[in-house]
């Protein structure tokens, strides 16, 4: 039982863990982007009819990425070229995604796309504990467990993943230092989208093989909050993602065994976790600090 | 002078029937609205009759325009088809009483104002009796939208249909507090597979259960429409609504000008529920079984809430030999015995 | 690298309000026909429907006005933390809270005569959705926790609490079971005015925005927060009370949005059930910056707002249309909005050769 609830806190996870990973590369490079809601619901529109579409769900998956990404682009284009609010901005793009996702997707309500199914690894999902609560999920899911150690590579020991971070924390060295700080900025910004749209690609794809106008139901809005809560390192957004996941599963298996309690106040466990979440994370003094200039836009020089 | 009267008449004459319909959520989803939806259609294909509708109506003063919108561009029969639809409804029908109005799941009545339901129950108490028959963990999983009286009657008539064939079943529930996230409803299913259920059955609009149920192999039992394409080794039946003949019914009447306003619940014998074809892997006898009930429901020779129905706790809520009046059922609360879950 | 380059303006552009607002309406219609054509829909027919329906007849007008009374104060507490760069996402959570405190008044002393009610009722609100607005507000001033992500969590937990009590302890027991308070008594209903749809609770929007203005233009505190909101650092330096100034527009925005749910469960729906929560404090955010903050203009931009939600339903009736057409409207006039402000305050000139 417990082992299957695990599991399942794994799978639900994962598509705020694609999502918390591809806001936490944003908000390191500087930039606060709050449309993550809206990405994920156009990569999950994207993913899913471009998986329809071609027949191939990889291809849905890279297509649901690519529409994130592009959804970024407008976040992008309004922070980084017209100087807008970032706060306000991120907002704004959240209400259009979710919007033209619902528009965009109506016809498609109801209707099936080829998707991922479970693949259980051939030798590693029979392990005792390990096997059935890591090694019994889709492709997916594989590979988000390898994104984290990939992103916590980059950040550290290439020059690109030094940029990124220089830029987010003292933009006019980077500048005196002759590197294109927009550039970097704006790839924050677009891996960052293209990361959430994976994520929400995998809600249409993977978790479910359906489009729905509430496919992402808030996890948008966690993923935001776990960026803070990982302290905008890769490896503790994992813990994070998991966590939640299981808490959203937890409250299910509590129904099915057979509680008295209110669902309602089963259902706010997720979202009052969050709070506690992060008010935990604020006791924390140490090396929990937010990128230097997050959402403050760089004023053009004079 | 005299032809242009007859012109005027005959145009009158021949006016398209103007008929609006307002649905709580999209029609995309292939439960609720989708089903009423069809009936729309259905009521398109008739002569000079002209349909639309708005989706995704919230209940409250919102819906309460939009009537409004559809009463003052001269529509001549509006369906409303959610109980929270009801109060507005009656204020706007007081205001226009040359127009029908037609609300479903409701109770309150005006001259013009009718309400309509179905019996989907009877159909629940039929998908049980199968559900009953092929589980063999004799636990049986229900993902439930929201606590209100339709689903809990449809719990209710479900899990009495399951004990008739095995008094040893028991139905557990989840709510998911929605009426269509496939990814919760996925979830919930899979938390019920999880204490052992082997048949899943739903009141959600969305066929993720049914997909849940299928990928670990058990049985599952679809709602509103048949659901067999999404999982076609796991489906088992369906309970699913057909409101086109009744429809069609009602915009004849209003035509012949023979509509009466009223309270209509008609069940198996109207048509306006049915059970969805058995998948493969039902056992003839148990088919047979299954239809001869119904055949008995249709006739009136049995009553799905008839006695003994003891609640959760233990109490006798319908004597042996006794059958629940209309007004209980429709405004059921509580769960008989054998189900487990709340009702909040 | 680019031929042109980009200065602040020492004052921004006059005019400038004007001029977005219908630069930003314009082109937001013009991509709407672009995407009703997409969907297969007639474009030009699709907006003037949508024109029709919000303004085109006189009860068109009135529920316009109706629905812009709650968004109205729900966007004025909203600009209120605004100004302070306090981001207030959380008028959804304590609208809704508004509205329960509002119910637990009317329920429990249902035979109090209105002139009495109905300001308690007003109280329950205004003290729960203060309460909502007080919870973010301390947990960033002692321990720096963002307010953001509280107010957005507040607001799911919130709509539960709605839920649960809607679905429990305050259900109807003559509804058959659907999940809705009893009716309210007569006490507790704000009429309408005269003969129209109008509620009298137009008559709270016009007091609080007055105070609201007298606020900014008259008081040592309002001078403050709008400095505040500029320059944080310096106002701290300055002496500048900055918590208790965080704790109070989070307050009183808190407020403003419960009195919007007070409004909205008296007068329209006269019960409470789940189905109140439309939305209204999400497009609270739209028109508070669309707005630039100032009370006048929220109120146009409220009307505005409110005039599309009216007239997307139209489109829907005749055309079809999907219902999430408005929402899209609503992010991209946002989005102009935010880009367009860029023109106000900068301008640009051709680099010229040196």
């Amino acid at each position: 039982m417990i082992l299957s609830l695990l599991a399942a806190a794994i799978q639900s996870g994962t598509p705020v863990l694609y999502a918390t990973l591809g806001e936490i590369f944003t908000e390191r490079s500087g930039i606060l982007n709050l449309g993550v809601e809206g990405m994920m619901m156009v990569g999950a529109l994207a993913g899913f009819l471009a998986a329809k579409a071609t027949g191939s769900p990889a291809l849905g998956f890279l297509a649901g990425g690519l529409c994130g990404a592009l959804i970024a682009g407008i976040h992008a284009g309004v922070c980084l070229v017209f100087l807008g609010n970032q706060v306000v901005s991120g907002l704004a793009v959240t209400i259009l995604g979710v919007n033209l996702a619902n528009y965009l997707g109506t016809p498609y309500v109801g209707q099936r796309a080829p998707g991922f199914d479970p693949f259980p690894l051939p030798l590693l999902s029979k392990l005792p504990f390990f096997g059935p609560v890591f090694f019994n999920h889709d492709i997916l899911v594989y590979i988000s467990f390898c994104i984290p150690v990939l992103m916590w590579v980059f950040f550290r020991y290439t020059r690109w993943g030094l940029g990124v971070r220089a830029v987010g924390e003292n933009p006019e060295a980077v500048s005196a230092a002759g590197l294109p700080v927009a550039g970097y900025r704006w790839a924050g910004v677009l891996v960052g989208g293209f990361f959430s749209g994976l994520g929400g690609a995998y809600l249409s794809l993977a978790y479910t093989h359906l489009w729905s106008k509430g496919l992402s139901a808030g996890r948008g809005w966690i993923a935001v909050a776990l960026v803070i809560f990982a302290f905008w390192r890769p490896g503790r957004a994992v813990l994070g993602a998991y966590l939640f996941g299981g808490v959203m599963a937890f409250q299910l298996r509590l129904q099915a065994m057979g509680t008295n309690l209110p669902s309602s106040l089963l259902l706010m466990l997720p979202y009052g976790l969050t709070v506690l979440v992060l008010v935990a994370s604020s006791f924390k003094k140490h090396g929990t600090e937010a990128p230097a200039i997050l959402g403050i836009n760089l004023e053009p020089p004079d | 002078m005299g032809l242009i009267l007859c012109f005027w008449v005959a145009v009158g004459a021949a006016k398209d029937l103007q008929v609006g319909f307002i649905y709580v959520s999209p029609t995309g989803d292939a439960g609720w609205s989708y089903s009423h939806d069809l009936g729309r259609q259905a009521v398109e294909k008739l002569d000079d009759v002209k349909t639309s509708f708005v989706e995704a109506v919230p209940e409250g003063p919102d819906s309460e325009r939009v009537m409004l919108n559809m009463a003052r561009k001269n529509y001549d029969v509006i369906f409303a088809t959610s109980y929270g639809y009801m109060d507005p409804m009656l204020k706007v029908a007081k205001q226009f009483p040359k127009i029908v109005f037609m609300h479903c799941s409701g109770y309150k009545q005006a001259k013009n104002m009718g309400n309509y339901f179905g019996r989907i129950y009877q159909a629940r108490y039929l998908a049980g009796m199968v559900a009953g028959a092929m589980t063999k963990s004799n636990t049986l999983g229900y993902v439930a939208a929201f606590p209100i009286p339709e689903v809990i009657r449809g719990i209710n008539a479900y899990a009495l249909g399951a004990q008739a064939v095995n008094p040893d079943v028991q139905v557990r529930v989840v709510w998911t507090k929605t009426w269509y996230d496939p990814a919760t409803e996925k979830e919930a299913a899979k938390s019920l597979l999880d204490v052992g259920a082997d048949v899943i059955a739903q009141h959600q609009d969305s066929p993720s259960p049914q997909e849940a149920a299928a990928e670990k192999g058990v049985y599952s039992v679809g709602y509103h429409s048949d659901m067999s394409s999404f999982a076609p080794k796991a489906h088992l039946t369906a309970p699913v609504w057909n409101w086109s003949p009744y429809y069609v019914k009602i915009i004849e009447q209003v035509r012949n000008g023979t509509w009466k306003s009223g309270s209509v619940w008609p069940g198996l014998e109207d048509g306006i529920v049915d059970l969805a074809p058995f998948g493969p892997m039902v056992p003839k006898a148990v088919q047979e079984k299954v239809l001869a009930k119904k055949e008995a429901i249709k006739a009136g020779k049995f009553k799905v809430f008839s006695g003994p129905i003891k609640d959760q706790k233990g109490t006798l809520k319908v004597a042996a030999g006794a059958s629940m009046p209309d007004k209980d059922i429709f405004g059921m609360t509580w769960f008989v015995q054998g189900v487990i879950g709340t009702t909040q | 690298m680019f031929p042109f380059e980009v200065k602040r303006r020492q004052v921004p552009l006059r005019w400038g309000t004007c001029l977005i607002f219908m630069a930003v309406i314009f082109l937001s219609l013009g991509v709407g026909a672009i995407l009703l054509a997409f969907q297969g829909k007639p474009p030009v027919r699709g907006i003037l429907l949508l024109f029709k329906g919000a303004f085109g007849s006189r009860w068109a007008l009135e529920d316009c006005l109706v629905k812009a009374i709650p968004i109205f104060l729900c966007s004025l507490g909203v600009a209120l933390a605004f100004r302070l760069q306090i981001w207030n996402i959380g008028a959804e959570g304590q609208f809704a809270l508004g509205t329960v405190g509002a119910t637990f008044m009317a329920l429990s002393f249902p035979d109090l005569p209105k002139a009495l009610l109905l300001p308690a009722m007003l109280a329950g609100a205004m003290i729960a959705g203060g309460l909502w607005g007080f919870i973010p507000a301390f947990l960033k001033i002692l321990l720096r926790t963002n307010e953001i992500i509280v107010t957005l969590m507040l607001n799911y937990i919130g709509i539960l609490i709605l839920d649960y009590l809607v679905y429990g302890p305050w259900k109807d027991p003559v509804s058959f079971g659907f999940p809705m308070t009893k009716e309210f008594s007569p006490g507790a209903v704000i009429g309408m005015i005269g003969g129209t749809r109008i509620n009298w609770g137009i008559l709270l929007c016009l007091l609080f925005a007055v105070l609201i203005w007298v606020f900014f233009r008259y008081s040592r505190l309002g001078y403050e927060l709008k400095a505040g909101g500029e320059n944080p650092r310096a106002a701290r330096y300055a002496g500048m009370p900055f918590n208790g100034l965080v704790i109070l527009v989070m307050v009183a925005g808190g407020a403003l949005a419960a009195c919007a749910g007070f409004i909205e469960v008296s007068a329209n729906l006269n019960r409470l059930q789940p189905s109140i929560m439309v939305g209204y404090g999400y497009t609270a955010i739209v028109v508070a910056w669309l707005a630039r903050l100032s009370p006048f203009y929220i109120g146009i931009a409220a009307y505005l707002l409110s005039g599309l939600r009216v007239g997307v339903e139209n489109i829907q009736l005749d055309l079809q249309v999907p219902a999430a057409f408005g929402g899209i409207l609503e992010g991209l006039i946002l989005l102009m909005v935010l880009a367009a402000g860029f023109f106000t305050q900068y301008r640009i000139r051709i680099r010229s050769a040196t």
